[in-house]
């Protein structure tokens, strides 16, 4: 990948972290925590895309946060204070200014006349008007070609060579060099080394690399000049370096300035924020350089120097060109956690490598218990250890991708503002457990289902304020959603207040769409759950906000597709409760290995509550009902595994096998019984829709370590059904005394 | 160049002198690897000049790119001290070492 692009995709990607940041520290202040943390947090964030969008010369982004920083700055100073209609317009100017970060790595435009009259808004808090906007920021500029500092004048925001004033600063002496030789200079036998040495001679000297030109070997020209140079030499002898050009002064470009000591790069500039305060700043410039082949080092240093510096710059990206400077000032540095970025590829390859590694443990573990060696034998121990080990390393390697849902639900607050404002409703979003860790990979796919649920809770859960007024609520509807792990799963419920889902409605829908016939005799749950079927919309006309009719069938396709479910509560009066549930893996799991039908079959251990042989004292049977077990004075119903996939004609009787007392996510429990319980092992799972097709009650498979294939059981799937139904069955039970 | 099989990558082995001239040289040399694994072996440069090392890092960065390995040698301090003085020692650490 062209070396700019890719660090383009990695400023986007920061730039994503310092919107969700920025919200959730606007959100935290309209709370009423305004603690100067709080505020400087926000701050930052607004600063460091500004920062690096200018490195890109994203002149609309720049411009806008610039003025959006400036708000931020004066309330960091005391000077305007966070009211709640502040913190409204500055709510409304973090969704421009997402909308403009993702316009400018989308392509695509914004709307302008939002733009401005953020803009506007934000000026009139300050007195700042647009006009008094520098466009110095926008002339920055990550390649180092010229250099155009005057310290005569006022602190200018930018240098082209991405160099700027610190206020207030002494001045010294160092002079900046940007040297781009051309074809010629080659041509001529000149050597840019020479020169370069030459330079470093004069003073010690900083040289930054650009190869930010530099093409692919199939299109590189052997003679051409891609390189370009910039170097800071402390010298005041201009005149000198002059001198060491003097003889290719027509065959490149050269441009010398005169910079104060400390001047910083543009990213690193901070104004009065503490030493701490920067350590999660973009430093674009830093970036460019080290994915362009550049970096800063000391020539003079010749040795050791280099060693440490790109060591700091591959642990601490944003940080090091300024770490250094600021340690030799004798202040105290805060120590970042040093974080990498890694490709999810190769995370994904690393847990797929791990997977095999556990299957090949586990057909080891088999052999070796096969072949008859004792239990207390060496290899057997060591074996145990290996399983260990494995695990923890499949456990790590697992942690790597999983992460708190925060980074869908941080998105959600915007949806709300803004089908609140579009349906005129009043809405509150209150997100709970959004540290609630998942799978990277599952993760991904949420936020789709759940944009569509919570639009769907506004526009058709929540009444109008008028209405709520009319039956009692407040005319402000609440929108709950919240995350939390249940039976080893992760479960999202969206929840509104709204009036409940119209069962005469959705019904009279259904049969006029032909969904169902007339004469259905359906429960509530049923009802409502005709919702889920395709091309159901209850919407009179088709809105933007429920998404042109798409419905919920596709919420529930996708879900499903992840090995979840979705289902719905819903009161009249009183609001709906959607609840996804979703494996908090696609990897693996820890399950039950059992005997169905003469096939072996695996279940999420996270489900299995109890197993147990029942006695015949414990079994009851009703017409019209599957069996029922009696369990600490409860019964629940026992649904024969191996009869309702259809690998036996008929069932067993319940004496004979083993059952397994399961919960599902909705929290019923039934006692799935099988022929015999195999054992108990970890297990990685295959998609059995990727490498063969969809099959109900089956949710995935795996190999076990014999080198067969086990499917392993969607306990929900098999549980789900009439006859199923425990509070059926109980109430049925208690009523016949 | 002489290459070799060492570990399924060849070595490409830098001339001593990597001034303007060797520059089309090198090209070509890394040019007849394409797609194959490479191991540089920089342990006789005694000089290092701007165009060899536009060559270097482009060849770097295409291998990169078709995902095939590029690592680094042995490397002589004529070498590391020419990245050096071009501001290129991080390629010392960029590419991965053998």
């Amino acid at each position: 990948m062209d070396p700019l692009a890719s660090i383009k995709i990695t400023f986007f990607q920061e730039c994503e972290e310092q919107l969700a940041e920025l919200e959730t520290g606007l959100l935290t202040m309209k709370d009423g925590e305004t603690d100067p943390e709080t505020v400087n947090a926000v701050f930052r964030a607004v600063h460091s895309i500004k920062g690096g969008a200018g490195a890109f010369s994203l002149t609309e982004l720049v411009r806008f946060a610039h003025v959006f920083e400036t708000v931020l700055d004066e309330m960091r100073a005391g000077r305007l204070a966070p009211d709640g209609r502040i913190l409204d317009v500055m709510l409304r100017a973090a969704d421009v200014l997402a909308d403009l970060v993702r316009a400018a790595r989308d392509g695509g435009t914004v709307d302008e006349d939002r733009c401005q009259a953020l803009i506007a808004e934000l000026g009139a808090l300050t007195g700042v008007q647009e006009a008094a906007v520098d466009d110095g920021f926008l002339d920055l500029d990550f390649a180092p070609i010229t250099v155009s500092v005057d310290v005569g004048e006022e602190p200018e925001p930018a240098a082209a060579a991405g160099l700027e004033m610190a206020e207030g600063a002494p001045a010294a002496e160092k002079l900046v060099v940007a040297f781009r030789p051309r074809a010629a200079l080659y041509a001529k036998a000149n050597e840019p080394a020479v020169l370069l040495r030459e330079l470093a001679s004069l003073g010690r000297a900083e040289i930054t690399l650009d190869a930010s030109s530099l093409p692919q070997l199939d299109e590189l020209e052997p003679e051409a000049a891609y390189l370009h140079w910039v170097a800071t030499v402390e010298t005041d002898d201009e005149a000198a370096i002059r001198e060491v050009f003097d003889f290719v002064e027509g065959d490149c470009e050269l441009s010398i300035a005169r910079v104060p000591d400390d001047c910083e790069p543009v990213a690193a500039r901070q104004p009065p924020v503490d030493e701490a305060e920067t350590a999660g700043e973009l430093d674009i410039k830093a970036l460019i350089a080290r994915a362009t082949g550049g970096a800063t080092q000391t020539a003079a240093a010749a040795q050791a120097a280099p060693a440490a510096q790109v060591i700091s710059l591959r642990d601490h990206p944003a940080r090091a060109p300024d770490m250094s400077a600021r340690k030799e000032d004798g202040h105290a540095v805060a120590a970042a956690s040093p974080t990498i970025r890694v490709d999810l590829e190769r995370v994904d390859r690393l847990i797929d490598l791990v997977g095999e590694l556990v299957i090949n443990q586990a057909m080891l573990a088999q052999r070796v218990l096969e072949s008859g060696l004792a239990r207390s034998s060496g290899i057997a121990v060591g074996l145990d250890d290996l399983e260990l080990l494995t695990r923890e390393i499949q456990d790590s390697v697992m942690a790597i991708r999983a992460q708190p849902v925060k980074s869908v639900f941080q998105r959600m607050p915007r949806l709300v503002r803004e089908v609140a404002h579009a349906t005129g409703k009043q809405v509150r979003l209150v997100v709970e457990g959004e540290g609630t860790e998942v799978d990277k990979t599952v993760i991904e796919r949420l936020t789709d289902p759940i944009t569509h649920m919570i639009r769907n809770a506004i526009d058709h859960g929540l009444e109008p304020p008028e209405r709520r007024i009319e039956v009692g609520k407040p005319a402000e509807g609440v929108v709950r959603l919240s995350a939390l792990h249940r039976s080893g799963r992760i479960v999202i419920e969206v929840a509104d207040d709204g009036g409940g889902i119209n069962r005469t409605r959705v019904r009279q829908i259904a049969v006029d769409k032909g969904l169902i016939s007339p004469d259905a005799n359906l429960s509530d749950e049923e009802t409502d759950n005709l919702i889920f079927m395709p091309g159901f919309s209850t919407a009179e006309t088709i809105s933007d906000i429920s998404g042109r009719g798409v419905g919920m069938d596709v919420v529930r396709r996708s879900i499903q597709a992840l090995g979840g479910r979705i289902s719905i509560a819903s009161r009249p009066g009183q609001g709906s409760t959607f609840t996804l549930s979703l494996p908090l893996t696609l990897a693996v799991l820890d399950g039950m290995v059992v005997s169905v039908g003469g096939q072996t079959f695996v279940l999420p251990i996270t489900t299995v509550m109890e197993t147990l042989q029942p006695k015949p004292t414990e079994v009851r049977r009703l017409e019209g009902s599957v069996p029922l077990l009696l369990v600490r004075d409860r019964y629940v119903p026992i649904l024969d595994v191996g009869h309702r996939l259809g690998y036996r004609a008929g069932p067993i009787e319940p004496t004979e096998g083993v059952v397994l007392l399961v919960e599902g996510e909705d929290g019923r429990s039934a006692a799935l019984l099988v022929e015999s319980i195999l054992g108990q092992r970890q297990v990685v799972i295959k998609s059995l829709e990727a490498n063969y097709q969809r099959v109900p009650g089956i949710a995935a498979a795996t190999i076990l370590g014999d080198g067969r294939v086990a499917l392993i059981l969607d306990v929900d799937a098999v549980i789900s059904g009439p006859t199923s139904e425990p509070a059926l069955a109980e109430t049925r039970l208690l009523a016949a005394g | 160049m002489q290459a070799a099989t060492e570990s399924q990558a060849e070595t490409l082995k830098l001339r001593s002198v990597l001034d303007l001239t060797a520059a089309a040289p090198l090209k070509a040399e890394f040019g007849a690897l394409r797609g194959r694994p490479v191991r540089v072996d920089a342990s006789d440069v005694d000089r290092l000049g701007a165009l060899c090392l536009q060559v270097l890092m482009s060849a770097h960065s295409t291998w990169t790119s078709d995902g095939v390995p590029f690592s680094l040698g042995g490397t002589s301090p004529g070498f590391e001290e020419g990245l050096d003085t071009l501001g290129a020692s991080f390629l010392l650490f960029s590419i991965p070492r053998e």
